[in-house]
């Protein structure tokens, strides 16, 4: 049974969901690790395919080729402006994302920066472009702050999305995350996202448990993974218990199923 | 004799911001109270049977309160309300305006790669482009004028996106707050919204100020400190302490405005 939990999205019921977090985790072992790597093999895969939550909430549907823009910038460097203010409390929201892009600048400037890369796109804006691209990341900055402020425990800015390459099946699993937070026994993540959360909003979560799962050395799920919407104010929440992950990965299998029809359909 | 006076604030954000030593607590507790007003509002009006389409409430559809003709709906109108909106983005990160029309119309090209008004603004030529040039450029000066220094630390965001969803969806009040400072995680409250428009204000504004709060504490839980706007028409500018009574009156006035809407559906 899944655990899905909706919630209002103000620091009292955060905290309340962090502490309310259960005790007893699951865990993936490598048996799980090779079915989950059998199941994904079955699959036909023309080319290498990238899965996260965002193509199971689109029920496999192929995205529009990414580009870059405020919105898609905005988290990236949102979230290492975030990473300069807890580093020094004394730096603003919006001055750290100038370093930020100051810094990306730099790097796009001594040619260290890949063609299709962030540095590379910020570096042939103009100066006005780069002001809105800010104005975005330093929104991203304040709220996540704010939700992370409103924590009555102690929290830090997620290293790294959770990357998990399953062996000999040309798949990589991408899980974002935002926010973690170390309890006594485990940890819960949060991962802001924007808009609203649509109907499909659950398997997202519930594939970025399990691929946060899988990412982590130790096969140890969060005892809670949080989604946040600040824009509407909602919080989604699912445990981490062995069925929420056997879902997940039940869903990250059915969008490759999917995505692979559709391909074949669209080619023939 | 000598009187002492407080000194008049020297631009609007400072005005916006007030004494910090005069703020009220936090209030967390309003926002369950005033989503039971709307919940019953509109179980009232529909009743149990959700609408096949969910009605949406955005701010012009309470400053449109008897379904008239706006002429701030125009083309030009809402292209100038546009890219002064972007000069409000650039402002809020300390950039400083050299061509306030093309800059804005670049930060808005990179944001949207086409729509309805690109196509207006890529149409007008000689005259028309030169009088939508000059009318941004007059009121992107009246709003960074006004305005005055912006501290970094104030937690400043603009084009702050609200989403509420009612009833199970029958009605989604959307916002957009176009400038927010303070945070709303601390003892006493400090958020104060910043509304800016091209047209001059009239009685609709006061319904949007409200509807900007009220949807500001649907959102996060906490009820905003103060709410305003400014006209970058007139250089006027209104702002109003957040309470109760002003947040209930907005929830009455998205009601009404439902009504208003269902009855001509």
């Amino acid at each position: 049974m899944s655990t899905l939990s909706v919630r209002r999205a103000t620091p009292h019921d955060l905290n309340e969901l962090v502490r309310d977090a259960p005790d007893i985790v699951a865990e993936l072992t490598d048996d799980h690790r090779r079915s989950l790597s059998a199941r994904f093999r079955a699959v036909f895969a023309s080319d290498h395919r990238r899965l996260d939550a965002w193509s199971v909430e689109q029920a496999g549907r192929a995205s529009s080729g990414f580009r870059w823009s405020p919105a898609t910038a905005r988290r990236l460097l949102g979230n290492a402006g975030l990473r300069r203010v807890v580093r020094d409390p004394l730096c603003a929201p919006t001055e750290a994302v100038t370093q930020e892009i100051d810094d990306q600048l730099l790097r796009c400037a001594s040619g260290y920066a890949r063609t299709g890369s962030l540095a590379n796109w910020l570096g042939g804006l103009s100066g006005c472009e780069l002001a809105l691209v800010c104005a975005e990341a330093t929104n991203w900055v304040v709220q996540v702050l704010e939700i992370a402020q409103g924590l009555d425990c102690e929290w830090r800015v997620a290293a790294s999305d959770a990357y998990y390459d399953v062996a000999r099946a040309r798949t990589t699993l991408r899980a974002r995350r935002d926010l973690d937070v170390p309890l006594e026994h485990g940890r819960v993540v949060l991962r802001v996202r924007s808009g609203s959360p649509g109907k499909s909003a659950g398997p997202g979560l519930r594939s970025d448990l399990t691929i946060d799962t899988l990412a982590n050395h130790e096969g140890i799920a969060a005892r809670r993974f949080i989604g946040v919407w600040p824009e509407a104010g909602v919080a989604l929440s699912v445990d981490g218990t062995m069925a929420d992950l056997r879902a997940g990965a039940r869903d990250l299998v059915r969008t490759a199923v999917v995505q692979e029809r559709r391909r074949h359909q669209k080619a023939a | 004799m000598a009187t002492c006076t407080d000194p008049s604030p020297r631009s609007a954000l400072e005005a916006l911001r007030g004494d910090r030593r005069r703020r009220p607590r936090t209030d967390l507790s309003s926002a369950a109270g005033l989503r039971s007003i709307l919940e019953d509002g509109i179980f009232s009006l529909f009743g149990a049977t959700a609408p096949a389409v969910p009605f949406i409430i955005r701010a012009s559809s309470l400053r449109q309160q008897n379904l008239s003709t706006d002429i701030s709906l125009s083309a030009h109108a809402r292209v100038r309300g546009i890219l002064i909106n972007h000069v409000l983005r650039q402002l809020s990160v300390g950039a400083t305006l050299t061509d306030p029309f093309d800059d804005a119309l670049r930060a808005w090209r990179l944001e949207v790669n086409s729509g309805e008004l690109l196509d207006y603004v890529d149409r007008l030529t000689g005259d028309d482009l030169a009088r939508l040039t000059t009318d941004v450029t007059a009121h992107a000066v009246t709003l960074s004028r006004s305005l005055g220094p912006m501290s970094p630390r104030w937690m400043v965001r603009s084009a702050v996106r609200a989403t509420q969803v009612l009833c199970n969806g029958s009605v989604i009040l959307r916002d957009v707050i176009d400038l927010m400072v303070g945070t709303s995680v601390g003892e006493f409250a400090s958020v104060a919204l910043f509304d800016v428009t091209t047209s001059p204000l009239g009685e609709g504004a006061e319904r949007t100020m409200r509807y900007h709060a009220l949807l500001q504490t649907l959102r996060s839980g906490v009820v905003p400190l103060r709410t305003s706007t400014f006209s970058t028409a007139t250089g006027e500018m209104w702002s109003l302490d957040v309470d109760n009574e002003l947040l209930t009156r907005s929830a009455h006035e998205v009601l009404d405005t439902l009504s208003n809407i269902a009855r001509n559906v």
